[in-house]
């Protein structure tokens, strides 16, 4: 992938595509855009210290060229404002750490191809509120997710719908042609700049990085200015904004080249102008925190949210989630390293510095130290997981890792381990009866300020569901059911984005009063099955593609005979992903509590608990289903098993009372045997068969 | 009720009485299920067993258990009668039975953790294929000699 940044070159292209040649501007645009400066992958620096170097550095443009802000006064005495581009962190950073190396990381590479997609994760959820749509989003494939593109959605209005929480990159950066193309969307970055990883969001030290400017930003689609802006370096240097820009442009003229400069904050820089940059390694809990809190105790967490007990025990996230220069996180999940491929880069890379150290060795042998200690390596990646910090990896290695003590477990026959993940009984809330409202960052956009968020604050997300993960455990989910508008076709059914249902569906969708908008700023009311009708009614006229529909809740609703119809439907089938954190302490996990009666009882959480489906109709119309059952588990088996364990008393009982009869005889005829005065066996005595 | 065989009074050893048949009978009808669901299922390489396999292991367990009580407080006295190997044999399958039971039970209680529970089912299974070893041999000495 080619991960230089965005170059707009738009004096250059300005003088040549005048007159007669400016309908040759795309092309010549596409030329200097393959051609033009593109972040160099550097040899990575390092101090090889445990303590953080002092980043103290020269702030380079998206050029390459070094940001140096005029003097405060010029040679007649002015006062000159220290104007300049946005600084570049693939040039700024990435002259001393290897970009395109870390633009493959989990967290930017999810639209690459051939990148495994791995486990489950949480999708990006487009959320519209008016038209009621929660549509789950991932470029990874995940089955019950859409990939962007298959629902006309360019990779730049995603950009625009969720870079307040993406960190740039992947996307955000895409193949220069692409830029150069006739998708007036895309093209639009040719204005706005691409995305670049903002290295800052995660190896700030100190927190002071600005998440609402850089969101404000990305709405205003100033995307090349965003980690400028949200790292405080400076300030627009003019008010409008790369969005008005895009809006004006009109194609095949020339892009505009007036765009807004930084306003540099002087201080920031030294008499070299150097800017000191407060970074870490080891990124602070409270930065992933922004991307990846999740907070079910709505209203006021502080008296029932305890965290996460390694967070308490002074961890931090990344002491787990650890990556190399290759940002190859670790999720932690059992079975990861199978989603882990060694890249052919990471090999070559290895190699080299093989070769550094033992000239002798020849290329063939290094490559294939190299690809073996990376084999090595990714064994490491087992001993991140619960298990293996716990009990260590399978070669009984690792084990206590980060101080991590040995579970004693006491009383839990093993097959458990066999049937359930570790965060089954330790993670997330302790299970209830019915399943809870979880607000996440990525969904909800916490972290940024907003309204005091709600039980039905779209998109509705439902923890922790029971399911069974990729390897057949019981592990707890969050659970979301897709909303949307779509058309139904040979039982597929194709999501409408929200802007063409708006258009389609005109004032048949309800309009919230301004009176109800402080009171509900959410619009969370449901829709009634005659606005439902009306909707649908609206969207038909001239569709020759399939059937309008909508579905919420479990549900798939349909226009029949005229009368609004509801069924189960395959595409209505809510979407899960594992949940690992908060992890509960060892004496408020399942079991921990009434033991075996936890999960072992005519009511217990984890199989009879209630799933009810969330969206926003009414909330007795959605699919209810109980954990097993979403499981697929033999309800018979289930309940038949709870109530042995009625009787499971009684069991001990009388076995042990057996086992210590059993013994007194064994222990008497031993001690009868001990003092020589047993009966001697066949001795004068006639043998009798069993009769 | 009682018989003995034709010897001295010292020497007299009873005969196999109700409780010892019944006691023996119990022991084997008890063990059948179990050993069908726990050997069973470990020689198809089905382990760990679960539903009905277990509930059916377990919910047999008691019967095992009782009768191989019944076994232990009414044979010893008789079971001289049936000559040295089966003495060897009968004395090696009450002490695996109860290897079966205690490792059969302990791990309900929380006295073990992981490497205790581990060892328990290990235990557990090896205890049972001994235990049906025996009995096999055991029932095989008792058979009719000329």
């Amino acid at each position: 992938m080619s991960v230089g940044p965005f170059l707009p070159a738009p004096t250059l292209c300005a003088r040549l595509v005048e007159g007669s040649l400016q309908t040759l501007f795309p092309l010549l645009l596409g030329l200097v855009l393959v051609w033009g400066p593109q972040a160099p992958a550097a040899e990575n620096l390092g101090t090889e210290s445990r303590m953080p170097y002092r980043h103290v550095i020269p702030l380079r443009d998206h050029n390459g060229d070094m940001i140096t802000p005029p003097a405060a006064f010029d040679e007649q005495g002015k006062p000159q404002e220290p104007r300049g581009s946005p600084y570049s962190t693939a040039r700024t950073c990435g002259k001393c750490h290897d970009y395109p190396s870390i633009s493959q990381g989990w967290h930017f590479n999810a639209a690459n191809e051939g990148v495994p997609a791995g486990r489950p994760g949480e999708p990006w959820i487009l959320t519209d509120p008016a038209t009621r749509t929660q549509l789950p989003l991932s470029y990874r494939g995940w089955e019950g997710t859409f990939r962007p593109p298959d629902v006309g959605m360019s990779d730049y209005d995603f950009l625009v719908a969720f870079a307040r929480h993406y960190p740039g990159g992947g996307v955000g950066e895409p193949p220069k042609e692409r830029m150069g193309t006739n998708d007036v969307r895309m093209r639009r970055m040719q204005i706005t700049g691409a995305l670049e990883i903002d290295c800052l969001i995660c190896h700030n030290r100190h927190g002071d990085y600005d998440h609402e400017a850089r969101y404000k930003a990305v709405l205003s689609e100033n995307f090349k200015w965003a980690p400028t802006i949200a790292s405080e370096l400076g300030v627009y240097g003019a008010s409008r904004t790369a969005k008005a820009f895009a809006d004006a442009w009109r194609p095949p003229r020339p892009a505009a080249t007036n765009l807004p400069p930084i306003k540099y904050e002087r201080h920031r820089f030294d008499s070299g102008n150097h800017v000191t940059f407060d970074v870490t390694s080891k990124a602070a809990s409270e930065s992933c925190y922004y991307c990846h809190t999740s907070e079910s105790h709505l209203g006021d967490s502080r008296w029932h949210a305890d965290g996460d007990v390694h967070i308490r025990a002074g961890m931090s996230c990344v002491d787990c989630h650890r990556n190399g220069i290759d940002h190859q996180i670790v999720r932690g999940y059992e079975g990861e390293t199978k989603d882990r491929p060694i890249r052919a880069e990471a090999i070559t890379l290895r190699a080299k510095l093989l070769l550094r150290d033992d000239p002798a060795l020849t290329e063939t042998d290094a490559l294939r130290f190299a690809e073996s200690r990376l084999m090595e390596d990714l064994g490491k990646v087992e001993t991140l997981s619960c298990a293996g910090c716990h009990y260590g990896s399978t070669d009984g290695q690792s084990a206590g890792r980060l101080g991590a003590p040995l579970p004693h477990h006491a009383g839990l026959p093993p097959i458990h381990f066999e049937i359930l993940t570790c965060t089954a009984c330790h993670s997330g809330p302790v299970p209830g009866n019915a399943t809870e409202i979880v607000h996440t960052s990525l969904a909800h956009k916490l972290g940024l300020p907003a309204p005091i968020r709600g039980e039905n604050t779209a998109p509705a997300i439902v923890q922790s569901v029971f399911l069974r993960d990729g390897n057949g455990k019981i592990a707890p989910h969050k659970m979301v059911w897709p909303s949307y508008w779509g058309v139904l076709s040979n039982t597929v059914v194709t999501p409408l984005l929200p802007d063409v249902v708006a258009k389609a569906a005109g004032d048949k969708l309800p309009t919230q009063a301004n009176a109800d908008v402080e009171r509900d700023p959410y619009n969370t009311r449901p829709l009634t099955d005659a606005q439902i009708r009306d909707v649908l009614g609206a969207l038909a006229p001239g569709r020759t593609n399939g059937e309008p529909v909508f579905l919420a809740a479990g549900k798939l609703y349909r226009v029949s005979g005229g009368e609004l119809q509801s069924e189960e439907h395959a595409a209505a089938r809510p979407y899960a992903w594992a949940l690992g954190h908060d992890v509960r302490p060892a004496s408020q996990s399942v079991g921990g509590v009434k033991g075996c009666a936890d999960c072992h009882a005519d009511d217990s959480p984890i199989y009879f608990g209630t799933v009810a489906a969330r969206g926003p109709v009414d909330p007795k119309s959605g699919v209810t289903k109980d954990h097993l059952e979403l499981r697929g588990d033999d309800r018979t088996v289930v309940s038949t098993f709870a109530f042995t364990f009625k009787f499971r008393p009684m069991l001990k009982v009388i076995t042990f009372g057996c086992a210590v009869l059993i013994l007194g005889v064994l222990l008497g005829r031993g001690l009868v045997f001990l003092s020589g005065t047993r009966s001697t066996p066949g001795r004068g005595i006639k043998q009798e068969p069993l009769s | 009720m009682t018989t003995t065989t034709s010897l001295p009074e010292s020497r007299a050893i009873p005969a196999l009485g109700a409780w010892a048949r019944l006691g023996y009978l119990l022991m084997l009808l008890g063990f059948l299920p179990v050993a069908a669901t726990g050997i069973g299922t470990f020689l198809l390489g089905q382990v760990p067993m679960s539903h009905w396999i277990l509930m059916a292991h377990v919910g047999a367990s008691p019967a095992f258990a009782l009768g191989l009580t019944l076994v232990a407080l009414t044979w010893p006295s008789r079971e001289a009668r049936y000559g040295s190997i089966s003495w060897f044999f009968f004395w090696l399958m009450l002490l695996a039975g109860l290897v079966v039971i205690l490792s059969g039970v302990l791990p309900m209680t929380p006295l073990l953790g992981t490497e205790g529970q581990h060892l328990l089912y290990l235990t557990h299974r090896y205890s049972g294929i001994a235990f049906a070893v025996l009995v096999l041999l055991h029932l095989f000495s008792l058979r009719p000699r000329r």
